[in-house]
């Protein structure tokens, strides 16, 4: 009896053993990292004027717009953790194509990420397995990524005034593919207050705002941390040239922080454009603008990159008829 | 008893006699001007100029609902074959919607964006027919998960050289203005190649006419395009008043039938030259389009795949693995195309009738030779084909928008590649293990009928015999539903 109880502890022991064996083998086997949406550069809606910013100058009757956005952003996803840090998404490029429609100070627009390249590098950060995406032309000819559907209204100030203030909503729908880091894979928001206003030869504009980003990638280094704090700030000279256009020449800057770890040094992202602009000025008819931008991260986390280079072409009508008083 | 291909050409014959006798309408335009859509709804409302246009956009919807009953077939997969149409009773779908933008850039230029969403579940994964595929939507790659895609993203420029002026009407990629008679159209970026070739005004839109995809261009012309249909490249477009001639240079996809797309575009290629004719017959409008492509593409040839496997029963086709590109088939008899894909060349010319029989009643006629040597690469099985029918309006019982047809289409395949499929090969398309081999034909009939100007509810019928060209397999029965909006 003694030796079947000695035998039942033994046994006891061994199977306590091979659990915990197989439970630190387990808990050292590498966690596969999620992808996310990287892209952070959430273009203003075409005839927005700024990059990112809204020069909130809606007017007119009936008019839009439709804007082609392309970027290039180098090293947008670099994880740090190992010795040097691991360029998971390092080289991204994309087009953006936007149409809006406004009457009087309300405009409504939908904007499509095309994903152009996104590349990287594969490797180990920690318990956590990165693998890099794989997109160019070729391998996904027709790819798009979120679709962004939004509504911004002027509530105060008029379209060429010193001051105006705004909201703006944005739905973005999942569309792509979360392991080439194109969307989070899940249904997204945007709030935003909106201020902008031209003083003399000064144009300004700035946001604060909330993003709803039920995708939590914590603990895994370099992911999203849930909901975030939206804010920047942009302002530029304007010069007349030729006609009645302008060129506005000004930085933007702009980035987020994630309300879990609010103002962290590894869940804020902040980055500078500097952004150049010839854009007609008329109330009537067809116009056009053309947007270059350059700049990088300030404070490189969550998608913003090393550098990036931005080239947008807009055509916008305010609408010939003014709504009846 | 009649065989069964002279039994569906008289259905094709008494249906055909029986729409011409009764029909009375015009053949269907591309956008009707009284359409309740959004730039006649702003124009109505003197918000846009529908003449003159900087910018355009058009929706579109549609859901297409189709069933097999259950159909004879003596044998199915036979072999570890993997494409046989399966002969239990089926229903497929495919749910699709676009937005269609214009905007002028300069003066003469256009651009355009089409972002699509489709969602889709085939008949037999897409498997067992030739060049009768009985729902003109269904997309290689699609899934009953809906997918989101760029169809087209294009630059357009026109430059003209005189003649008479030429009124465009504000369309789905087409902005309203007025052109000259004589010009240069140059186009660049990614499209389809059937937004430029093989147009015919009696079947123009296949969303408001037949639901066979044999019946949307020549079955028999595997034209250069990714698994959705679409593609990168350029084309040019000379117009000389009646006369127009057309060459286009677009990529292959970098497998058969797959979506990644190969940009070497001077080593891979697909180019297509087309000229045509416009005319009148007893004073009503009709066109002669004679069309010839060259595709220089990495594919298989029939008749290596045969030669490998008769020199070493090893390079068959269920030892292909997983690094050569294959199509999954079990059968160890047979021979395989995953064994010989190379750059090769695939040749074919084809006509294209079109013609009003009055202001609304139009028929149309196509036929296509291809040289049948190698794989299907972009479109579908068949080696050669021809098509025609009618399709007519419903202005004579008072319902101008009403849409009805009748067609008939049949496709066949080159003695190589029957073969081939005898041997027990298979392509993307078909291959049912065994081959008793004969042409594929479908009749196609339908009606559309139209609600609030910008809705069509149609019901089509489908009779196929001989599917994936073996006369052991059915004919098939098939019964469609569409329901197609326009914004």
């Amino acid at each position: 009896m003694a030796s079947s109880n000695a035998d039942r502890a033994l046994g006891f022991a061994g199977m306590v053993l091979f659990a915990s064996t197989v439970a630190s083998r387990a808990s050292a086997q590498p966690q596969q990292a999620e992808g996310f949406a990287v892209d952070r550069f959430y273009t203003s809606a075409p005839g927005g004027g700024w990059f990112v910013m809204d020069d909130l100058a809606m007017r007119g009757g009936l008019g839009g717009g439709m804007a082609m956005t392309t970027d290039y952003a180098s090293n947008p996803l670099r994880v740090a953790g190992g010795s040097q840090p691991l360029a998971v998404v390092s080289n991204q490029a994309t087009a953006d194509f936007g149409f809006a429609v406004t009457y009087d100070r309300w405009r409504l627009y939908l904007n499509l990420d095309a994903p152009l390249l996104n590349k990287g590098q594969n490797g180990m950060v920690g318990d956590y397995r990165f693998t890099a995406p794989s997109v160019d032309l070729g391998s996904k000819p027709d790819a798009l990524s979120d679709v962004r559907i939004g509504l911004d209204t002027r509530l105060l100030g008029s379209p060429t005034g010193a001051f105006r203030l705004g909201a703006s909503a944005q739905l973005l729908v999942p569309e792509g593919s979360s392991s080439d880091y194109e969307t989070d894979g899940t249904v997204r928001a945007m709030v935003r207050a909106l201020v902008a206003g031209d003083v003399g030869p000064i144009a300004y504009a700035g946001q604060l705002g909330v993003h709803i980003r039920p995708f939590d990638g914590s603990p895994t280094p370099g992911s999203p941390e849930g909901s975030e704090l939206l804010y920047g700030i942009a302002a530029g000279a304007r010069f007349p040239v030729v006609g009645d256009a302008v060129v506005v020449i000004g930085p933007e800057v702009y980035g987020e922080t994630a309300f879990k770890a609010f103002l962290g040094s590894t869940t804020t992202g902040l980055e500078a454009l500097l952004t150049s602009r010839v854009e007609g000025t008329r109330d009537n008819g067809a116009q056009v603008r053309v947007k270059l931008g350059t700049g990088g991260g300030i404070d490189p986390n969550f998608g913003a990159p090393e550098w990036r280079a931005v080239l947008s072409v807009e055509v916008f009508d305010h609408g010939a008829k003014a709504p009846k008083p | 008893m009649l065989a069964r291909p002279l039994r569906g050409c008289l259905v094709a014959c008494i249906l055909f006699t029986a729409a011409d006798a009764r029909a009375q309408a015009a053949p269907p335009a591309a956008h009707e001007d009284e359409a309740f859509d959004m730039m006649n709804v702003l124009s109505h409302n003197g918000l846009h100029d529908i003449k003159d246009e900087s910018w355009n956009a058009y929706g579109q919807f549609t859901y297409i609902s189709s069933w097999h009953p259950s159909f004879a077939a003596p044998y199915t997969n036979a072999n570890g074959s993997v494409n046989s149409l399966i002969p239990d009773a089926e229903h497929g779908y495919t749910g699709s919607a676009t937005l269609f933008f214009g905007v002028r850039l300069w003066r003469g230029g256009e651009g355009y964006f089409v972002p699509e969403f489709i969602a889709e579940l085939p008949f037999s994964q897409l498997r067992g027919i030739g060049g009768a595929i009985q729902n003109f939507e269904l997309q290689k790659t699609g899934s009953p998960t809906g997918q989101l895609y760029r169809s087209r993203t294009y630059v357009r420029h026109t430059i003209g050289f005189g003649g008479a002026p030429t009124e465009k009407t504000s369309d789905p990629m087409q902005l309203a203005t007025v052109v000259d008679s004589r010009r240069l159209v140059l186009t660049g970026g990614n499209f389809t190649v059937l937004d430029f070739f093989d147009r015919n005004s009696v079947t123009w839109d296949p969303r408001q006419t037949f639901l066979n995809m044999a019946f949307m261009t020549h079955a028999s012309w595997d034209f250069p395009a990714d698994a959705r249909g679409y593609s990168y490249g350029a084309a040019m477009e000379f117009y000389w008043d009646d006369w127009a001639v057309r060459f286009g240079r677009m990529l292959p996809p970098q497998d058969p039938n797959s979506e990644p797309v190969d940009f070497r575009f001077w080593e891979f290629y697909g180019d297509q030259v087309e000229l045509e004719h416009d005319h009148m017959l007893l004073g009503q409008p009709g066109a002669v389009r004679l069309l010839g492509y060259r595709n220089h593409v990495y594919s298989g040839r029939f008749a290596d795949a045969i030669a490998a496997f008769e020199a070493n029963p090893a390079e068959n086709a269920a030892d292909c693995g997983a690094n050569l590109y294959n199509f999954g088939s079990g059968n160890a008899m047979a021979p395989d195309l995953c064994w010989v894909r190379k750059p090769n060349v695939k040749v074919g010319a084809g006509i294209n009738l079109e013609q009003h029989v009055t202001g609304e009643i139009g028929v149309f006629f196509r036929g296509m030779y291809s040289d049948g040597q190698s794989e299907v690469d972009a479109f579908n099985s068949a080696d050669r084909s021809l098509s025609f029918g009618s399709v007519a309006k419903g202005s004579a019982w008072h319902r101008p928008f009403d849409v009805t047809g009748v067609g008939f289409a049949m496709s066949w395949i080159s003695q190589v590649h029957a073969q081939y499929l005898a041997m027990g090969g298979i392509d993307n398309f078909i291959g049912d293990g065994h081959l008793h081999q004969a042409g594929e034909g479908v009749v196609d009939v339908f009606y559309s009928l139209n609600l609030f100007k910008a809705i069509w509810l149609s019901a089509d019928y489908q009779y196929l015999w001989n599917p994936g060209f073996n006369a052991d397999r059915g004919p098939v029965n098939i019964f469609g539903a569409r329901i197609h909006g326009e914004l």
